[in-house]
């Protein structure tokens, strides 16, 4: 039985009530109230993914963080995730510890991105992982708790918390408390995220990203690519020059007319990054350097009529669609330092192993 | 086991598998010290590096400086890359910068 297989240390504890407390003083907890994980609730959450509890699920690349399925499961419950979410917060633990996502500088930087997660595939609408009204709100357990796993994974095994003093981040994120979304599949004028990834559609994925806070716009007038892209590029500008990665949250609205004019995720970053490019001299001007000059040997912020895109290439756009009917808003999620030193991380998700 | 009236419940917390070395030893002077200047490419750190040398050549009979960029903050110095410079350097400074 895997509880009796279980390697944790305990404590005993009087009851729930005050195990919660005994977590909160140990600094176990990410501020909220916690499920406490029982040895039989964290067998449970293991049965449902069919995981021995020491199965090495990631190892953080510069610490050197040991996450096995036991210790995720344990943050999973306490998250207050149903067994049966298992299956995502392993991908995701895979996603995160992957060298090129770089966890630990961007769990420690003062610039203080979140983790988000963003799930595609049959096994959003299985576990009712929500997409559509207000995907990024409360009140979906799937999405608050298994975004919660993941950071309070973060805090407890990597030991990478604002308590302690390792999280440094200066304004911090409220993404940080929980950021799971899932792909609104039905709205797609595209392919979806994880098939633009290289996997089949019938696949279940988890695909990571270091966001910063995003910029929500409205824009209830246009009616094409164009026009919709006109708004998003506004919003670019204010990031400066040379993302290498930048997530477009599309509202289903604004998919639409994507949809009717047959647009390819492809011609909406080659639309952007064509029609968001300004002189390195006005960017420099902006107090955004471009970079162009320097690559010439130049010196920084100097700036000259070399144009300079908001993005690094046409691909740097990631759109995805989020949100639900009714209201024209979308919104540009910019990456920890741009995207040039984390790279957004796919893993597919196993139903059972 | 807990017993009925309790509630057993177990340990979040995980191991580090990168075994962390302590402080290196404190030399008793740095008279005649080749001081090394690490810089982790933040902005600022060379500056304030440099600031930090100007008070040591000052107050101290320094022997030389060297001076080093990793080239990027938010990963460690590669492991041949450290080995380098600790031959060439008696003492360290590591600067963060913004």
């Amino acid at each position: 039985m895997t509880a009796n297989r279980l390697n944790s240390n305990s404590i005993e504890v009087a009851n729930a009530f005050e195990a919660i407390e005994a977590y909160f003083e140990r600094g176990w907890s990410d501020g909220l109230p916690i499920v406490p994980p029982t040895p039989e609730a964290v067998a449970a959450a293991l049965e449902a993914v069919k995981l021995a509890p020491d199965t090495l699920l990631g190892v953080e690349p510069i610490k050197g963080a040991v996450i096995t399925a036991e210790k995720a499961a344990i943050n999973a419950v306490m998250a207050g995730c149903r067994p049966e979410y298992m299956p995502v917060v392993a991908a995701a633990v895979e996603a995160i510890t992957a060298d090129e996502f770089n966890l630990h500088a961007i769990t420690v930087s003062t610039m203080g991105a979140a983790i988000l997660l963003v799930v595609n595939g049959p096994i959003a609408q299985t576990l009712e992982i929500n997409s559509g009204v207000s995907a990024f709100g409360p009140g979906h357990r799937a999405n608050a708790t298994i975004g919660r796993a993941i950071r309070l994974i973060v805090m407890n095994v990597l030991g990478t918390s604002s308590r302690d003093g390792l999280d440094k981040a200066t304004l911090g994120h409220p993404g940080k408390y929980s950021w799971c979304v899932a792909e609104n599949e039905a709205s797609l004028p595209w392919e979806p995220l994880h098939v633009t990834r290289g996997h089949n559609i019938n696949d279940s994925a988890v695909t990571v990203f270091a966001g910063l806070s995003g910029l929500q716009f409205g824009e209830h007038e246009a009616s094409t690519p164009e026009g919709i892209l006109d708004a998003f590029a506004q919003r670019l500008y204010a990031l400066g020059p040379g993302s290498h990665e930048v997530v477009l949250v599309v509202c289903p609205e604004h998919a639409e007319h994507f949809a009717r004019a047959g647009w390819s995720k492809a011609q909406v970053g080659q639309y952007l990054y064509e029609n968001t490019r300004k002189p390195a001299s006005e960017w420099a001007n902006a107090g955004m350097p471009s970079g162009v000059r320097q690559e010439n040997g130049a010196e920084p912020g100097s700036g000259g009529e070399e144009l300079a895109s908001t993005l690094r290439t046409p691909e740097s756009a990631v759109p995805i669609v989020v949100g639900g009917a009714g209201g024209a808003w979308s919104s540009v999620i910019p990456m920890w330092g741009l995207g040039a030193k984390t790279k957004a991380v796919t893993r597919l998700i196993n139903a059972v192993r | 086991m807990a017993d009925q009236n309790t509630l057993r419940v177990l340990d979040p917390t995980g191991t580090l598998s990168i075994a962390t070395d302590g402080m290196a030893e404190r030399p008793d002077s740095l008279a005649g010290k080749r001081i090394g200047l690490l810089s982790n490419d933040k902005l600022n750190s060379e500056a304030l590096l440099d600031a930090i040398y100007d008070v040591l050549a000052e107050r101290f009979d320094v022997s030389t400086s060297h001076r080093i960029n990793k080239g990027d903050a938010s990963r460690p110095a590669e492991p041949e890359f450290l080995s380098d410079f600790s031959n060439e350097v008696d003492v360290a400074l590591l600067a963060n910068g913004d």
